[in-house]
């Protein structure tokens, strides 16, 4: 449970809410590459945290679609999508899909053209891809990594075109279409944003500490209608699903600070129209970062920040995993007492725990939630997504 | 019982001689038995790990039916529906150091992690910092290499250091575990294509696949694609005269090894004949007699065995060396790892030692068993073999050797089928060892009384009324001096006949980069082509493909110089044939020709990067570059079928004479050392292909080598159990009037006797041997044809080995005659 007392600080501490992504990024980040190499990036990312990459400071002018491309100049860059979904028969599904870019260079200065080979290693692109089968309690995720080589990964600069071996997302006029296959899984939706983009922090920068330059540009696509296809392993061919989405976009060159053990994040879609984020990061002392905090969208798409102090998270129920053994909260009572916000949220499977290859132990829990309450002191429902690290496992120790 | 037994296990400390030579020659069977074994086990087992090892776990992979494809391909396999998982290789050989020639694999450590993820982890398996940067280095630095552990430990280098390579000098940033013999470097996929010079390009594309009809359907034209079962049994298949050659040797040692042990059981049984009566005069009973006898031979089964079992591994040891450079020069580049010891090992040697043991004594056990005391208390020397017995042993004799040649005569229908005639074969000679003998004493006691007078005459017809022992110890000896006399004039035959197709086929005044690890650049051949005084040149291009599911290699050639240069063996036809090739048609070697049974005029279809084309058959060469078949064709056919210009050696061919031909090919040398390509001058070549050759016949040598090691300890068992036996005859010949010195010439000629017998038998049956092996075995297992090339020095050394290892056997008894007293000798009786 947090509770904390200082409503003042909102402004000091809105900076930092967004370092969740950040953290995710590179959480994912290690999760597919050291299933290559366990301790190779941290050395990597030492030598590449210097001020030859461009740092997230200042006010960035946003001009999309160009900003819903790549932009290599800084180091890290992903783009995620979450969503709930209903296929014609009413049963439920979960999906995420996301990608990932990093450049392993140890500085962005570019290699003659002339000599470059496409195996040159500028970037690698990761993606991870989990389906969630809530009726017949089924959870599924791969993961997978590659280099640009000769167009097997990348990401356009001047619009969102971003392609990893046969897993891709792309913008065509407002729609995105995204699109993922491996073995027995397979997605293929188009999502039509209902909701303008939302900008978080001071204009899209989003502050992650207190030194200059540990930032990044954050904004997400919090409400996107959802249709399309989508294939299980227990499905023997593809179905038509449609529902909710949430997509977020994020780039800068910084590094985290190694004293966290991990953190919640949530990301909700209230029935009312409203969309709430809130992230919460813990520290190893138990204790929680200040950091920590959230947006509250509108259902006309106007957003506030909702900094630490006006979040008040109970854990209700715990699980544990028969698998890593780790014990994740199960069950949440959230509220936020300024937005009228009083929720109790619960995963619609335990069992959506993510075990990476068993040498590298990096463990998370990422999955499809629903819930019910009141918003402005009228009943409502919420589905969303919630993502639960350092539970089987310290994190911190491995970043 | 108790008592029974170890009065006869003491006697065996009494004669403690004996003991350890009948100790010995158990112990040597079962050494050679397991040593072959294990070796070729190992070294099947570490060419299976190497293609596992490098398999990982890919379901299939697809390549171009020759040189490499276009990366871009990658762009569509990504996408395709049956694709779970695709891996890009770049599978080349490159020279380390001055050493061997190691596979090198270019790889993209992301997308391979799929396939062979044990590799690929290891680059940052280690703790410190500086080897986590290894996947760093691994992708930034251009020389960067991964080595496998065997590699590591071998050349004595760790992260690190360089290594000195054909492609320059390469970084070791990392090593994995490789459970296989085969070395392997692994460089990033950008890199090798670097060093490789071929930027854009792939070699093949590793896949993990769920639907391989539907991926079929998509890619046939222009692409081969292979599953893992296809490639274990195309790999296999290249391996399948290797492997015959390997069964057919453990089965020799199997068959020289149980001969020996059989024959020293007997030997022991029957050398204590008269103690078996004393036992049974003082009221032994029959079977406790048999026990005591059974004791006494699995005792030395099992010691013998276990000794053996140990010996053999260590040999086992030495063998797969020699295995693993025949394979290297043949196939590719394997070091066998020996298997680790097991103490199924020591059992099977056991088994063996006791179960041939048992064979070799229970005849006569069983016969002295039944034997009344009497009679057996006189020992051995009145028991004659009748002239009936050995006779009607002979017919039978004869009879399984017509089996045997009824069995050799059906080889074609499986190769087994011609080993097991062979065997038989010589079972059956050695069952007429008796009525050899019999034919042959008058002769050879005329020899040796010319020689020696009376004691000549002495010794040949002691080998004559003992019989029943000695045919058995000369039966033996002629095995070995046979298989020897078979082994060496087979490799005599084909050794000629390899130089006598060289002589035919390899022409070329100079030869260009005739290495595997190395190619040719276009360039060069431009500008030879050019050069004055140079007749032509031969470019040769030679892929592995598959022809009716099975491995075999298609030949591209400029048949114009080759049939200007060159004076090819055909089977049919002459020079003519080639007029054909230069229009499109192709000929075959007789390999392939036997092997798929096509014939002249008949067509073969193969897949071509046009898709499946079918060639008329014009011409069928003889060759023994591979045992698989070679499909040659024209460079001009084979560039409009596979699109492919890759050059793997040229062969030049210069018309001037004199001093001029010097200069030309001293500067075409320069020209190719300078883009560090290896020549080799006609007599180089030929010379390097002959030692190859040599190589791959160690393992045989050495097998002959064993055998004759084997005969050596039947044939002096044979002498020693003899002499212990006949002890008091000696004792007699001195009572009569012999000196000592007589007597040990007497001891001596026995021996010579012996040997002399065995090697005359030998003659006819090594010859017969060396025909089997030329004209059945060696035409069955390689399909090619060998032209019997006759050579006296087999014969010479079997003769030779047959004298100074009976010489050899004779040295205990004639130690013995000149240190005991004549009256000792005489008290027995």
């Amino acid at each position: 449970m947090f509770k904390v007392q200082c409503p003042g600080l909102k402004d000091k501490l809105g900076f930092l809410k967004n370092q969740r992504k950040i953290w995710i990024f590179l959480f994912c980040f290690f999760l597919s590459f050291f299933y290559l190499s366990p301790l190779t990036l941290y050395p990597l990312l030492s030598h590449c945290y210097t001020s030859e990459w461009k740092q997230a400071i200042g006010k960035w002018v946003w001009e999309f679609p160009r900003d819903h491309g790549s932009h290599p100049e800084y180091k890290t860059e992903w783009w995620y999508f979450t969503g709930n979904l209903l296929d014609e028969k009413g049963k439920r599904y979960g999906y995420q899909l996301t990608f990932f870019r990093h450049s392993l260079k140890k500085s962005p200065e570019k290699t003659d053209k002339n000599q470059k080979s496409p195996w040159t290693v500028d970037d690698i692109y990761l993606g991870h891809f989990a389906i969630t089968d809530i009726q017949n309690k089924k959870f599924w995720f791969t993961e997978r990594t590659s280099r640009r080589g000769p167009g097997l990964a990348y990401a356009a600069t001047d619009r969102m075109d971003i392609r990893l071996l046969n897993w891709n997302a792309i913008m065509k006029k407002n729609n995105i279409f995204i699109k993922a296959r491996h073995q027995d899984m397979e997605i293929d939706f188009e999502l039509t944003p209902i909701k303008n983009i939302v900008l978080h922090g001071a204009d899209g920068l989003s502050m992650k500490g207190e030194r200059q330059g540990q930032a990044s540009y954050y904004y997400s696509l919090t409400r996107l209608e959802t249709k399309g296809i989508i294939k299980t392993p227990l499905s023997n061919k593809a179905f038509k699903v449609k529902g909710l989405s949430w997509f977020d976009h994020e780039f800068g060159s910084n590094q985290l600070s190694p004293q966290q053990e991990g953190w919640d994040w949530f990301s909700l879609h209230l029935s009312d129209g409203r969309d709430l984020m809130i992230y919460i990061l813990r520290k190893k002392d138990g204790t929680v970062e200040d950091a920590s905090s959230g947006t509250l969208v509108e259902k006309d798409g106007s957003s506030r920040h909702l900094i630490r102090p006006f979040i008040n998270i109970q854990i209700l129920d715990r699980w544990q995993s028969t698998r890593s053994k780790g014990i994740y909260p199960n069950g949440w009572r959230i509220q936020i007492p300024s937005a009228q916000i009083d929720l109790t949220i619960y995963p619609l499977l335990a069992e959506q725990e993510l075990i990476t290859d068993s040498s590298t132990r990096i463990i998370y829990w990422e999955g499809a939630v629903e819930g019910k309450g009141t918003s402005k002191n009228r009943p409502i429902t919420a589905t969303g997504y919630i993502e639960l690290t350092g539970y089987a496992g310290s994190l911190g120790g491995i970043f | 019982m108790k008592i029974v037994i170890k009065a006869f296990l003491r006697y065996l400390l009494r004669r403690r001689s004996l003991s350890i030579l009948q100790l010995s020659g158990i112990a040597c069977g079962v050494a050679a038995v397991i040593g072959m074994a294990i070796s070729a086990r190992s070294a099947l087992y570490s060419f299976n790990e190497a293609i596992e090892f490098l398999r990982g776990k890919a379901t299939h992979h697809i390549e171009r039916p020759a040189g490499s494809m276009d990366e871009v391909t990658l762009m569509e396999i990504k996408d395709d529906p049956a694709v779970d998982f695709f891996s890009p290789v770049i599978d080349r050989r490159i020279r380390a150091g001055d050493g061997e020639v190691v596979r090198i694999l270019g790889i993209d450590p992301f997308l391979d992690s799929a396939i062979r993820p044990e590799i690929v982890r290891t680059i940052s398996k280690g703790q410190s910092p500086q080897e986590n940067n290894a996947l760093y280095d691994f992708l930034y630095e251009e020389n960067a290499v991964l080595i496998d552990n065997n590699m590591a430990g071998q050349l004595g280098i760790s992260s690190g250091n360089t290594i000195n390579t054909n492609k320059g000098a390469v970084k070791v940033v990392g090593t994995f575990s490789n459970p296989s013999g085969e070395p392997l470097i692994i460089m990033d996929i950008g890199n090798a294509q670097k060093i490789f010079e071929s930027t854009g390009k792939i070699d093949r594309i590793d896949l993990v696949l769920n639907d391989e009809t539907g991926f079929r359907n998509r890619w046939d034209k222009g692409f081969k694609i292979e599953s893992n079962k296809q490639r274990r049994e195309n790999l296999t298949a290249l391996l399948r005269a290797f492997k015959l050659n390997l069964q057919a040797l453990s089965l020799l040692a199997l068959f020289v090894g149980v001969f020996l042990i059989y024959n020293t059981a007997m030997f022991a049984v029957v050398s204590r004949r008269k103690d078996a009566g004393i036992m049974r005069g003082i009221g032994v009973r029959r079977s406790e007699v048999f026990f005591a006898f059974t004791t006494e031979i699995m005792l030395f089964g099992i010691a013998g065995g276990a000794i053996g079992s140990v010996f053999g591994y260590i040999l086992s040891r030495i063998l797969i060396d020699i295995l693993g450079n025949t394979i290297s020069d043949l196939y590719f580049f394997l070091r066998p790892i020996p298997l680790p010891w097991s103490w199924w090992n020591l059992i099977a040697g056991i088994a063996l030692g006791c179960g041939a043991s048992l064979l070799g004594g229970i005849t006569p056990m069983i016969d002295l068993v039944k034997t009344e005391p009497v009679s057996a208390l006189r020992g051995r020397i009145y028991q004659r073999t009748s002239k009936n017995t050995v006779k009607r042993l002979s017919v039978f004799g004869l009879m399984i050797i017509s089996i045997g040649v009824f069995f050799l005569i059906f080889t074609s229908a499986h190769v087994y089928i011609g080993f097991a005639g062979t065997f038989i074969f010589l079972i059956g000679i050695s069952l007429t060892t008796g009525l050899v003998l019999m034919g042959s004493i008058p002769l050879l006691r005329r020899f040796f009384s010319y020689l020696s007078g009376t004691i000549g005459k002495i010794a040949i017809s002691n080998i004559w009324l003992n019989t029943n022992r000695t045919s058995i110890a000369v039966a033996a000896f002629m095995i070995a001096l046979s298989m020897a006399i078979g082994l060496s004039s087979l490799i005599h035959s084909f050794r000629h006949s390899l130089i006598w197709w060289m002589n035919s086929q390899l022409r070329g005044d100079i030869y260009i980069s005739t290495r595997s690890d190395v190619d040719v650049p276009l360039e060069l051949y431009e500008e030879l082509k050019n050069m004055p005084g140079i007749g032509g040149i031969d470019v040769y291009r030679n892929i592995q493909i598959t022809f009716r599911d099975k491995p075999v290699h298609l030949t591209a050639i400029d048949s114009s110089v080759l049939q200007r240069y060159t004076n090819f063996s055909w089977l049919k036809g002459g020079s003519e044939n080639w007029d054909p090739v230069k229009k499109g048609s192709v000929i075959i070697s007789e390999s392939f020709s036997r092997r798929f049974r096509i014939k002249e005029g008949d067509k073969v279809s193969i897949e071509s990067a046009k898709g499946i084309v079918s060639l008329p058959v014009t011409g069928i060469f003889h060759d023994y570059s591979t045992e698989h078949g070679v499909i040659m064709m024209d460079r001009s056919t084979y560039i409009d079928l596979f699109n492919d210009r890759t050059i793997n050696s040229l062969g030049i061919f210069i018309d001037v004479k004199g001093e001029q031909r010097q200069k030309i090919i001293e500067e075409v040398e320069n020209m190719a050392h300078a883009r560090g390509l290896p020549t080799s001058r006609q007599r180089q070549f030929h010379d390097r292909i002959l030692a190859v050759f040599d190589n791959t016949f160690a393992i045989t040598r050495s097998m002959r080598t064993l055998a004759i090691i084997v005969a050596f300890f039947g044939i002096a068992g044979a002498l020693m159990t003899l002499f212990v036996e006949r002890q008091q005859e000696f004792g007699i010949y001195r009572a009569l009037g012999f000196s000592t010195k007589q007597v040990a010439v007497i001891t001596l000629l026995e021996g010579i006797g012996m040997g002399l017998i065995s090697f005359l038998m030998s003659i006819f049956t090594g010859s017969a041997i060396a025909y089997i092996l030329i004209k059945v075995i060696n035409l069955e297992s390689f399909n090619w044809t060998i032209f019997f090339y006759f050579s006296l020095n087999p014969y010479i050394t079997a003769f030779t080995t047959a004298i100074l290892a009976s010489i050899g056997a004779s040295l205990y008894p004639l130690w013995k005659v000149y240190r005991l007293y004549p009256q000792m000798q005489i008290r027995e009786e």
